[in-house]
């Protein structure tokens, strides 16, 4: 009987992590190449009920609910011209490349700086890689050439914060890179506007489910069970 | 289980710091030769939600942002007329003394004479090396070629000199319109290809209605993540009202 509260609470739990996920949407409405999340739920398995007097099936029941994974629409978003030098889009498929002291990560947040020997990092001054692998170079004015910035395919992207992707280099990437310009957050802000108010409303709906389930155990024990 | 609240206040830092980014270009629209401030955004750490999500899931805790340095484009030249108004096309600085009596670099070509002929910024900076010109020369005797070099009345008297440095990002600020070389600004460089131009001065590279745009887009920013903090505390409200 009390399994029920479980499954509601656990419909609530999974909500709540999707409520944080549309949260952190919204904070990154302004990241330049952010990707945005998607979620799949998933059930915990079902089990087959029976009557245990005649045997007669009374059907499935689902034990509750979970997001089962995270996964990022990586495909392209628009991009705008900001005409600062520095700024660096990919236009199509692929991703920057720039060491890291944890190894070679991926991003397509391409404001980028320069270090004092020249070379072109990202704003946490990470140098960016080129076609071959190396730190790209920029002009003795200080300017860049587009084509010396590499874009890179990448396998199993994942984010890992600060605009950053792990995975592994799978060649060059089929993008273009496009110098003064950034691609814009993916973020859509009507789409997560309706799923942030679709979640909230499914999760006052378990809180309601966990309510009534209460009250029912309430009136057990306190109306059934009475002597009177 | 707080956290969302948090991820959403981060959101909202961040198009703070963009904001008042903006208000400082906005305010420097008329400084000439001011270079406006670039804003870096990132997201921030990605983890599993604990329960309620399994082993494939992550949750982002936001965004931030930091100003990156500047936009070093060129800005507009505006024709002024007076013989000690200079600008530079492309990119470089001024040379000028520092208030240490170093190096110090400025791209504000507003210059006149001090009472002895030597040329300064407006701000009474001594140009480095000095360029004398006799005592009590008329300005508008002042010749300034496109490589810097100066001559009143036909006779040379000195050279503006013009350099660079590998990352402008890195310089730091001296005194009010001029900037000091850092171990982060990297070696300083001849600047052969950029050019002077008399009687002219370089507008500062704000853009109005690019300014403008983003500052609209700054506030729409902000009033999503202020949203998304409401609604977790409503999600939270919900939460709580479990128990009666």
């Amino acid at each position: 009987m009390d399994r029920g509260l479980y499954i509601a609470a656990s419909g609530m739990l999974t909500e709540m992590v999707r409520q944080d996920q549309i949260a952190n949407e919204l904070a990154n409405s302004s990241t330049p190449g952010y990707k945005a999340d998607r979620t799949a739920q998933r059930g915990f398995g079902e089990l087959l009920l029976s009557n245990s007097r005649n045997g007669s099936v009374v059907g499935p029941l689902g034990l509750g609910v979970e997001i089962d994974e995270t996964r990022t629409d990586l495909s392209p978003g628009p991009i705008h011209d900001t005409g600062k030098a520095l700024d660096l889009a990919i236009e199509g498929e692929g991703f920057f490349a720039v060491r890291t002291p944890a190894g070679v990560r991926y991003t397509r947040n391409g404001q980028f700086t320069a270090s004092a020997a020249g070379l072109l990092t990202d704003s946490l001054g990470n140098q960016v890689l080129g076609p071959g692998g190396a730190p790209v170079r920029l002009r003795g004015d200080g300017s860049l050439s587009a084509a010396d910035v590499g874009v890179f395919a990448v396998n199993g992207a994942r984010k890992s914060g600060d605009s950053l992707f792990t995975g592994t280099a799978a060649g060059a990437g089929s993008g273009q890179v496009r110098a003064g310009a950034l691609e814009e957050s993916a973020t859509d802000p009507a789409r997560s506007m309706v799923d942030m108010i679709a979640s909230f409303r499914a999760l006052e709906a378990n809180q309601k489910a966990i309510q009534t389930i209460d009250e029912t155990l309430g009136q057990f024990a306190g109306q059934v069970g009475a002597v009177s | 289980m707080l956290a969302g609240l948090y991820t959403a206040a981060a959101g909202m830092e961040a198009q703070q710091t963009r904001m008042e980014a903006i208000a400082n270009d906005l305010a420097n629209v008329s400084t000439n030769g001011y270079k406006s401030l670039r804003v870096g955004f990132r997201d921030l750490l990605y983890q599993a939600p604990g329960r309620g999500g399994g082993a494939g899931t992550q949750t982002g805790a936001g965004a931030t942002a930091g100003l990156i340095g500047h936009d070093f484009g060129q800005g507009g030249l505006m024709a002024t007329e007076r013989p000690l108004d200079v600008a530079l096309s492309g990119p470089g600085f001024i040379r000028v003394r520092g208030r240490d009596g170093g190096i110090a670099l400025t791209r504000d070509g507003n210059l006149g004479l001090t009472p002895d002929g030597r040329l300064r910024t407006s701000n009474g900076q001594l140009l480095e090396p000095p360029v004398q010109l006799p005592r009590g020369t008329d300005p508008d005797e002042v010749e300034i070629r496109s490589d810097g070099t100066v001559s009143a009345g036909g006779r040379r008297a000195g050279r503006i000199t013009i350099l660079n440095v590998t990352n402008p990002d890195g310089l730091a600020a001296d005194g009010e319109s001029a900037l000091r070389p850092t171990a982060a600004s990297g070696p300083l460089t001849a600047a052969p290809q950029t050019r002077v131009q008399q009687g002219v001065l370089e507008a500062s590279n704000v853009d109005m209605a690019d300014a403008t745009v983003e500052m609209m887009n700054a506030q729409r920013g902000f009033e999503l993540a202020s949203r998304a903090i409401q609604m977790q505390d409503e999600v939270l409200a919900v939460a709580n009202g479990v128990k009666r």
